[in-house]
């Protein structure tokens, strides 16, 4: 039985995830209808995140397939392992035996997608930044992601046990096909904000103030409406508190710490210089 | 109105507003209704959302939508017309407004569109130096393309999958035994090549060159011009005789020298799903100046998509080849951050200069065309 929504908040709370709540919805109901479910948004606002916490909290095996540009079905299904078998073949003639099934499942290489759908326990599956991958890929998913299943030819068409758990993450560098989209749930994640953006950072971060992560939300915040070739995301800003709280000392030195850090938040030089000419409203008095 | 009737009638007013909303999705959502009735409208609201929606593209559109049934009480069918199926005739997805592209049709805001079409212009025949340069052309196409590995697996020194085929083959021969092993690898495809040919009047003095180019693309390129309206000449270039195929292609242009309507022209392509699925991982070409009457949201639209079909836009324009050139002008300096590289081709020389160029693009920073989606949309603080 799934997780009712406050449930499900609370438990991805413990797991250091505060999640708003369209993404609760979206993840509830990715449990509750078995459909995999689609994550867009902008780098570093936690769509990678979600799935490693969904399987902590169901305490099911994390199974991530990294996409990039030229991956193949061998790559993401499943292979032959063709070495195997010729060795099972020399040593039958060896010893004189039958040589018996070539393509049985002992010899079968199973990449991530058949894994997850022969996980013993059900999987929560990564497919991560599916963006990256070609088109054509994409075809490769759409049997698996509607009916959980995956054809072998040789062999048979294996089907999950269990419904595996399928988040699948996009930067929206390519438009995804429609067919790809039908089959799934659809959550764009914006940028948290102010308040949730606090309790991340307190949850990531111990030893922070409460006046520093006020004004470093704050500063954030600003930041993220400045026309920046690359806005800071949650991870970003994690990574900025987790600096300036190691160059800090004394409970004044905050700000002068959290810009020393700031090579931790912005990570291109075009957008250093936007934030200097801007330095004035961000980090301005309050 | 029974609550089945006003659920039905929410979904039929999504598909009209070209929100998705396949059947696949809106069984996805009345099952999600149907397991746990949503305590308020905000809950319903993320039901549905997570279940109809499947672009944050069309988010605009689904929250009046949504709006207009659930929240204001009264369903209001003011959404423009459905959208047909009909080619050419849809605006861009999620557009919703539909008073835009009205304003965008031929003659909008066109000081030359009092003859919008000359039709059949004549292109001239070819002389030795444009002979030559089209030579060139044609041996340089082919090694500047970006490359894809290719789905089909061919024979190879190395590699990483085994060829059984060719093991057991030779086994067979040399009596059972495996004297080597053979190996697959997938060799590199060409991308495909998309050109978009701009023929408006503000180009006349170039076009015939640029059709030029056009004929030197390699094989497999899809070439197709525009100006009022959007023509495809991938079969009037086919032919290998060069003047052969310009009389072929002011055959079947007719509107060449005429007005500009960049975005609805694009907007056209976009539109029509068996042009869409040319431009998927495609190199995309855009030859033109970018000048666009009247309003450019149509253009800028458009473009941005065309830069998240495609494997790498490039733009080249007359313009830029001067080089005092700033792509200062509303819709050009809009444009910027959805192309990957913008060249200055006026003629065949330019254009040779450009195509070896091509190796050295680098993919641009896409992600910012995205912010605009989420300004102005309540994304989080809905009441």
């Amino acid at each position: 039985m799934p997780l009712g929504e406050e449930q499900l908040a609370a438990a991805l709370a413990r797991e250091g995830y505060f999640a708003d709540e369209g993404l609760l919805t979206a993840v509830h109901l990715a449990l509750r209808l078995g459909r995999p479910l689609l994550l867009e948004g902008e780098p570093g606002v936690g769509k990678t995140e979600v799935a490693s916490v969904l399987s902590r909290v169901l305490g099911r095996e994390l199974i991530r397939l990294q996409c990039f540009e030229g991956l193949d079905s061998g790559q993401a299904l499943y292979e032959w392992d063709y070495p195997k078998q010729l060795l099972r073949v020399r040593t039958a003639e060896s010893r004189g035996q039958e040589i018996g099934d070539l393509y049985a499942e002992e010899f079968l290489l199973q990449r991530p997608l058949l894994r997850a759908v022969r996980s013993a326990r059900g999987a929560v599956l990564l497919i991560d930044e599916i963006d990256r991958a070609d088109s054509e890929f994409e075809a490769f998913l759409l049997e698996f992601l509607s009916d959980f299943q995956i054809t072998v030819p040789e062999l048979a068409t294996l089907r999950a046990a269990h419904v595996p758990v399928v988040v699948l993450t996009s930067n929206r560098t390519r438009e995804l096909h429609d067919a790809l989209r039908r089959r799934c749930l659809y959550h764009w994640i914006a940028f948290p904000d102010a308040e949730r953006e606090r309790a991340i950072l307190h949850a990531h971060v111990p030893g922070l103030t409460g006046d520093a992560a006020a004004e470093l939300v704050r500063a954030v915040q600003r930041i993220r409406e400045l026309p920046l070739l690359k806005r800071p995301g949650i991870a970003e800003s994690v990574d900025w508190a987790r600096g300036a709280a190691a160059l800090v000392d004394g409970a004044n030195g905050w700000p002068r710490a959290l810009r020393r850090a700031l090579g931790l938040l912005i990570k291109d030089e075009e957008d250093t210089r936007i934030l200097e000419r801007h330095a004035e409203e961000v980090f301005g008095h309050r | 109105m029974l609550a089945a009737d006003h659920l039905w009638g929410f979904l039929g007013a999504l598909r009209r507003a070209g929100v998705g909303a396949a059947p696949a999705k809106q069984a996805d959502f009345l099952r999600a209704i149907a397991g746990a009735a949503p305590r308020d409208v905000r809950t319903l609201y993320w039901y549905a959302r997570v279940t109809l929606l499947g672009d944050v593209a069309g988010l605009a559109a689904f929250d009046r939508v949504f709006d207009a049934w659930f929240v204001s009480g009264v369903p209001v069918e003011a959404l423009g017309p459905p959208p047909s199926d009909v080619e050419g005739e849809v605006a861009a997805a999620g557009d919703g407004g539909t008073v835009s592209t009205m304003e965008a049709r031929p003659g909008g805001g066109i000081e030359a569109s009092a003859a919008p079409t000359t039709g059949g212009r004549t292109f001239g025949r070819s002389d030795t130096r444009q002979r030559d340069l089209m030579r060139l052309l044609r041996e340089a196409w082919p090694a500047r393309l970006p490359v894809v590995p290719s789905r089909r697996r061919r024979p190879a020194r190395a590699g990483r999958r085994l060829d059984m085929r060719r093991v057991w083959r030779q086994a067979r021969r040399d009596g059972g035994e495996l004297t080597r092993l053979r190996w697959t690898t997938r060799p590199p495809r060409a991308r495909r090549l998309l050109l978009l040919l701009d023929v408006s009047g503000s180009l006349k003095r170039h076009t015939p060159e640029l059709i030029r180019l056009a004929h030197t693309a390699p094989a497999r390129t899809e070439v197709f011009t525009f100006g009022t309206h959007l023509t495809r000449v991938t079969k009037a270039l086919a032919d290998a005789r060069v003047d052969a195929a310009l009389a072929a292609v002011s055959r079947t242009v007719t509107d060449a020298d005429g007005g500009t309507a960049i975005g609805e022209a694009l907007g056209r392509f976009l539109a029509n799903p068996r042009f869409l699925a040319l431009a998927r991982g495609a190199l995309v070409v855009v030859i033109s100046d970018g000048l666009e009457r009247g309003d450019c949201t149509a253009m800028v639209r458009a473009v941005e998509r065309l830069s998240r079909l495609g494997h790498r836009l490039l733009w080249w324009s007359p313009l830029a080849c001067s080089p005092t050139y700033r792509p200062v002008t509303r819709g050009m300096a809009a444009l910027l951050p959805h192309l990957d590289r913008l060249g200055g081709v006026r003629d065949l020389a330019t254009g040779l200069s450009e195509v070896e160029r091509i190796p050295h693009v680098v993919a641009g920073p896409r992600r910012a065309a995205w912010r605009h989606y989420l300004s102005g949309t309540a994304s989080g603080a809905r009441a």
